[in-house]
C-alpha cells in the first residue's frame, strides 16, 4: 500500500490539545465527553451514569477494554441488568449499549471502531442509548491520519464504523432532530491511564 | 419530454411557493454554513486532488472494476457486473425470490433510483421500504426525491403528516420531532423482520474491495447489519484506486453536501462479515452481493469530453447554487437533479429528456465555483447544446438568425436600424413598456431598453480625446454597448480620455458571438471569432478593452479554447486574447492618474456582481474600488452574488424563470438602501433597470464607466438607462 510517512499519527502531538479539540468538535455535534485518570475511575462513572440515565437493561459489546472495566460489574452495581440471548436480542431491549472504541479523531469529534463483530454494531445501533469508551492514547488529530493509520494495517477490517455524534435528520424541513434510527444520546469517557483497547 | 412540457413544468414549479422558499431559504443558509465548514481547509487544494484521483480512475475504469471484483470476492463478497440497468434489476428479483425473500430494506441510493428499482420490484410482487426518512415520505407519497442529499426538501411539515397518517391509518400531528419518533418505530420492525437489505455507495475502493457510505441517520448501518443477505449497488465512477484516496473525497462529500465536517456515520465494509438474522441464527459471514453498475458510464469514461463529469462525488453542491434548481427543483433534471444531473441524464437515464433540461441553465456558471470535484459543468452543459443541435438541428427561423444574420455583420447592423424604426410606436422615455404578441412575455414584469437611434458605432468621430495621448486602447464595443447603451461606450471613451489613452474602435468588429455558442452553434461562434481577431489585427493598440463581461470571457477565454485545434487561428486567438482586458480592471491600474480630477460622487451605491465578471475574469474589489474612489458611499446587498437572471437569450426563451430570479435580485436591491446600483455589464443593466423600471422604483442603474465619466470634472452628461 502506498504510504506517506510524514501523514502517519504523530505520537508526539500534544495530547491535551487533541483531547480540547475533539471535545469542542464533539460536544458541538451533540455528543457528551468525560474524561477520568483511570479504570477504577472509569468504572464509577459509568455506575453514576447508568444510574443518573435511568437505565433498566444494558447490553454490552465484549472488548479488551470492557473487560478490565469489569463492566457487568458495574453495571450490576448500578441496579441495572447486563441483557442476554443473541445479539439482536442483547442489544434490542436494552435502553443502553456500551461498546470500547479503538480511535478518536479530534479535527471532526469522532470515535472510530473495528465493528465486525455483531455485538460491535448492534449496542451501538439499537438502543436509544450509546456509551463508548476509549484510551486518551488514541486521539489523533485529522481523519488522513486514522485513515492512513488504517491503511497501514496492511488488512482493513471488515466492518469499520466512524462514528460523529448522535443519529440526526433534517429530511423535514431542513429542522434538525435527533434519534432517527440511531442512538438519540452519545455519551463517551475517555480513559488517560491503563485503557488498552487495541493494544 | 416537449419544450412546451418542460415550459408547463417550469410554470407549475414557479406557482409552488412552498418550494421555492424551501429550496431559497436552504441555499441561502447552505453558502454561509459551507463557507464556515471549509475553515482551515484548502477546498481548491482538495477538489484539485479529488479531480485527480477521480480522473485516473476513470481512465482506467475497467482495470479497477477487475481488482475491486478480485478483492472483494477474496474477501467474501460476490461481485455481479451489470452491463444495463435491466441486468442489476433482474440479478436482484432473481435473488430475492431464489430465497423466498418477500421484503427489502433499502438505504438511499441514487444507483437504484436511477435503474428504477423500487417500480420493478413492485412489479415482481416484492416490497423494497426506503428507510432513509426522506425516501420513504418521497416512497409513501408514490414521488420521486427532488434533491440528492435532501430527497424530501419539497415538502412541508404538514404534508408529511397527511402521508403519515394514511400510512398508520390514524391521524398524525405535523410535529417534526413525534413524526420522526414515529417513522422510527414504524422502519425499526421492518430492519427487525427483513432477510434483504439493499444499500449504494459513496466510495469503493479497488485495492482492498471496500465500499464508504455516509449516513447521518444511521439507517444505513442498520440496512448493512441486520437482514443476512446484503446487496450494494455501486456504479462504476464510485471506483478510486486506493483506500487512502478515501481521504479527500470524505473532506468534501459532507462539507459541500451539508456543510457537516463529516457524516454522523461513516460505514466502511470490506467483504461480508457476520450476521445475526431474523431467527437468531449467527452467520459466520453474511450473504454479501455488489453489483458493479455500468449502464452508461464506460460510454461515458470513452468520451473525451464528458469523462470529466465521473469526476463528480455527488455532493449536489451544484444543485445547492443554481438560481434555476432554487425555483423549479426536481423539473431541473430527471433521477439526477441540476447541472451536475443534466449530464448524468443525458448518459444514465433519459438522453430525450436532457436535449430539453439542459436548456434551463442560466449559464451564470456559479456551480464550477463549487464543484467538489472541480468540473466545468457550464463547459460540459454548453457540450451538450452543441450536440443536440449538431444532432437535432434548430428551428428554421433560429437558424436564419445565427447563421445568416449575425454572422453578416451588414445585414445584422442593418437590421438593428430597422428594428430601432420599428419599435417607435412601443417606446416611451427610452423603454419598451409592453411588447405585441408573441414577444409579450419579454416584457413581463420588465421594460426593455429601446434600441438606440443613433449606434455607438456611428458616434465614434465624435468621442472625447485625450489633450496629450500617452497610449492606445481598442475597445470592443459587443453589441449592448453599440446599439443599447453607446452611452457606456462614449462614458469609456471619457474616462480614458482623461487618463491620457486614446480609443481606437476597429470597424471589422462585431458580435462576440456568446449567443450562437449559447445556443449550440458552434459554426457561427467561430466565424464571429475569426471575424473579430482579424478586425484587432489591423489596429496597432497595446490593450483591447471591453466594457461587457460575457464579451470579455469570450474574447479572452473562449476563443482561444474554440481554435486551438487550428494551427493558423490559435495563435491569432491567443495574441488577442492575451491583450484583452474589462474596463474595471483596466483603469484600476491606472486610478491614481484619474483620482485628482474627481468630484465626489457621494451617493449611497451598491454593486452587482455580474456573474461572468465575478466568475470568469475574477474581477470584484476592482470596480467596488474604483466606486469608492469617486467618492460613492459603498453598500453591499444580500446575499451578495445572486444572479440577475438575464442570460442573454434565456430571458427569450424562459421569460418566467428570468423574471422569478430578477425577482431576489431586486429584493436584495431595495434592501441595500442604495440610490445608484453600479454594475460592469450592460446585460445585467439592462435586467436590472427594467425590472426597477417597471415596479417604478427610481433607483438608478449604471455601468461603473458611466458613473466615473459622469464624476470627471467637465462632465458629459450621463442619462440614466437611456440610449442617447
Amino acid at each position: 500500500m502506498a504510504l506517506n510517512k510524514e501523514l502517519l499519527p504523530d505520537r508526539n502531538r500534544n495530547l491535551e490539545q487533541l483531547y480540547e479539540e475533539f471535545v469542542t468538535r464533539a460536544r458541538a455535534l451533540g455528543t457528551e465527553v468525560y474524561r477520568v485518570s483511570d479504570l477504577a475511575k472509569a468504572r464509577e462513572l459509568v455506575v453514576k451514569l447508568v444510574r443518573e440515565m435511568g437505565a433498566r437493561k444494558v447490553a454490552l459489546a465484549e472488548s479488551p477494554l470492557v473487560t478490565a472495566l469489569d463492566l457487568a460489574a458495574a453495571v450490576a452495581g448500578a441496579g441495572a441488568e447486563v441483557t442476554g440471548g443473541n445479539p439482536r436480542e442483547r442489544a434490542g431491549a436494552a435502553d443502553l449499549g456500551i461498546s470500547s472504541f479503538e480511535m478518536a479523531i479530534a479535527e471532526t469529534g469522532t470515535l472510530v471502531q473495528d465493528a465486525t463483530e455483531i455485538d460491535q454494531r448492534l449496542v451501538s445501533m439499537l438502543p436509544p442509548a450509546h456509551l463508548a469508551v476509549v484510551s486518551t492514547r488514541r486521539l489523533v488529530g485529522t481523519l488522513m491520519e486514522a485513515i492512513y493509520s488504517l491503511a497501514a494495517r496492511g488488512q482493513i477490517p471488515g466492518y469499520l464504523a466512524f462514528i460523529s455524534g448522535p443519529s440526526r435528520t433534517a429530511d423535514i424541513e431542513r429542522v434538525l432532530t435527533i434519534g432517527v434510527h440511531g442512538p438519540g444520546r452519545v455519551v463517551v469517557i475517555f480513559i488517560d491511564e491503563g485503557g488498552c483497547a487495541g493494544e | 419530454m416537449s419544450k412546451a412540457a418542460l415550459r408547463q413544468a417550469t410554470r407549475e414549479a414557479l406557482a409552488n411557493t412552498s418550494v421555492c422558499s424551501a429550496l431559497g431559504k436552504f441555499a441561502d443558509n447552505y453558502v454561509i454554513a459551507r463557507e464556515q465548514a471549509y475553515r482551515h481547509k484548502d477546498f481548491e487544494g482538495l477538489r484539485r486532488e479529488v479531480a485527480r484521483i477521480k480522473r485516473e480512475a476513470a481512465e482506467r475504469m475497467e482495470e479497477l472494476a477487475i481488482q475491486f471484483s478480485r478483492e472483494a470476492t477474496r474477501r467474501g463478497a460476490t461481485v455481479f457486473r451489470a452491463a444495463t440497468a435491466q441486468d442489476a434489476r433482474e440479478y436482484i428479483a432473481r435473488l430475492a425470490k431464489s430465497k423466498d425473500i418477500k421484503t427489502i430494506v433499502k438505504s438511499k441510493s441514487m444507483a437504484s433510483e436511477e435503474i428504477h428499482l423500487n417500480e420493478y420490484l413492485k412489479e415482481q410482487g416484492l416490497e423494497a421500504v426506503e428507510t432513509d426518512l426522506g425516501e420513504w415520505i418521497i416512497q409513501l407519497a408514490c414521488q420521486r426525491p427532488s434533491h440528492m442529499v435532501m430527497p424530501a426538501i419539497h415538502m412541508s411539515r404538514n404534508e408529511v403528516a397527511e402521508i403519515f397518517s394514511r400510512e398508520i391509518k390514524e391521524p398524525v400531528e405535523p410535529d417534526i420531532s413525534s413524526m420522526v419518533k414515529l417513522a422510527r418505530r414504524e422502519l425499526r420492525k421492518k430492519f427487525l423482520s427483513s432477510w434483504m437489505g439493499i444499500s449504494g455507495a459513496n466510495i469503493a475502493v479497488a485495492e482492498t474491495g471496500t465500499i464508504v457510505m455516509v449516513t447521518n441517520e444511521g439507517n444505513g448501518r442498520l440496512t448493512t447489519t441486520l437482514p443476512p443477505v446484503h446487496v450494494i449497488i455501486v456504479g462504476l465512477e464510485k471506483l478510486v484506486p486506493r483506500f487512502t484516496d478515501i481521504v479527500p473525497i470524505l473532506e468534501v462529500l459532507p462539507r459541500s453536501a451539508t456543510a457537516q465536517h463529516i457524516t454522523t456515520y461513516v460505514t466502511m465494509i470490506t467483504g461480508a462479515v457476520p450476521a445475526v438474522d431474523p431467527n437468531g441464527n449467527y452467520h459466520e459471514q453474511k450473504e454479501l452481493h455488489i453489483i458493479l453498475l455500468d449502464n452508461g458510464r464506460t460510454r461515458m469514461a470513452g468520451d473525451p469530453v464528458f469523462r470529466e463529469a465521473l469526476q463528480c462525488v455527488r455532493c449536489a453542491a451544484c444543485l445547492n447554487v443554481c438560481p434555476i434548481y432554487q425555483l423549479v427543483g426536481g423539473v431541473f433534471g430527471d433521477v439526477y437533479t441540476g447541472g451536475i444531473g443534466t449530464v448524468l441524464t443525458a448518459f444514465f437515464t433519459d438522453p430525450q429528456k436532457a436535449q430539453q433540461v439542459q436548456n434551463l441553465c442560466l449559464g451564470c456558471e456559479r456551480c464550477r465555483d463549487y464543484c467538489s470535484g472541480n468540473i466545468d459543468l457550464p463547459g460540459l452543459i454548453g457540450e451538450l447544446r452543441r450536440r443536440t443541435v449538431e444532432k437535432e438541428g434548430m428551428s428554421y427561423v433560429q437558424r436564419v438568425i445565427f447563421e445568416k444574420v449575425l454572422v453578416n455583420r451588414r445585414v445584422f447592423h442593418k437590421l438593428l436600424k430597422a428594428a430601432s424604426r420599428l419599435q417607435k410606436p412601443f417606446t416611451r422615455e427610452g423603454k419598451i413598456r409592453h411588447l405585441p404578441l408573441f414577444l409579450a412575455g419579454l416584457t413581463e414584469g420588465r421594460s426593455l431598453p429601446a434600441i438606440a437611434e443613433i449606434p455607438f458605432r456611428e458616434r465614434v468621430d465624435k468621442l472625447p480625446r485625450p489633450g496629450r495621448v500617452v497610449d492606445r486602447v481598442a475597445f470592443f464595443s459587443g453589441c449592448l454597448v453599440d446599439f443599447v447603451y453607446p452611452g457606456i461606450g462614449e462614458s469609456v471613451a471619457k474616462v480614458l480620455a482623461s487618463l491620457g489613452f486614446e480609443m481606437l474602435c476597429p470597424e471589422g468588429q462585431t458580435c462576440c458571438g456568446y449567443p450562437a455558442r449559447q445556443v449550440g452553434l458552434t459554426n457561427s461562434f467561430t466565424e464571429l471569432a475569426r471575424q473579430n481577431i482579424a478586425a484587432f489585427e489591423n489596429i496597432n493598440a497595446r490593450y483591447v478593452l471591453t466594457a461587457c463581461p460575457t464579451c470579455a470571457e469570450a474574447l479572452k477565454f473562449l476563443y482561444p479554447q474554440l481554435l486551438a485545434d487550428d494551427p493558423v487561428w490559435s495563435k491569432r486567438a491567443r495574441w488577442l486574447a492575451e491583450k484583452v482586458t474589462d474596463f474595471s480592471s483596466f483603469v484600476f491600474a491606472h486610478r491614481e492618474k484619474l483620482v485628482p480630477f474627481m468630484i465626489p460622487l457621494k451617493q449611497k451605491v451598491t454593486y452587482h456582481d455580474s456573474c461572468h465578471l465575478k466568475r470568469r475574469l475574477r474581477v470584484t474589489g476592482e470596480p467596488r474600488q474604483l466606486l469608492i474612489d469617486a467618492g460613492a458611499e459603498l453598500v453591499e446587498m444580500t446575499p451578495a452574488a445572486l444572479c440577475c437572471g438575464f442570460g442573454g437569450s434565456y430571458s427569450i426563451k424562459f421569460p418566467e424563470l428570468s423574471r422569478s430570479v430578477l425577482d431576489r435580485k431586486l429584493q436584495a436591491v431595495l434592501g441595500s438602501g442604495a440610490e445608484v446600483v453600479a454594475l460592469d455589464c450592460p446585460g445585467c443593466q439592462m435586467q436590472i433597470s427594467g425590472g426597477l423600471d417597471h415596479e417604478r422604483r427610481p433607483i438608478r442603474v449604471m455601468h461603473t464607466a458611466e458613473i466615473l465619466a459622469s464624476c470627471i470634472a467637465g462632465t458629459v452628461q450621463v442619462q440614466d438607462g437611456k440610449n442617447n
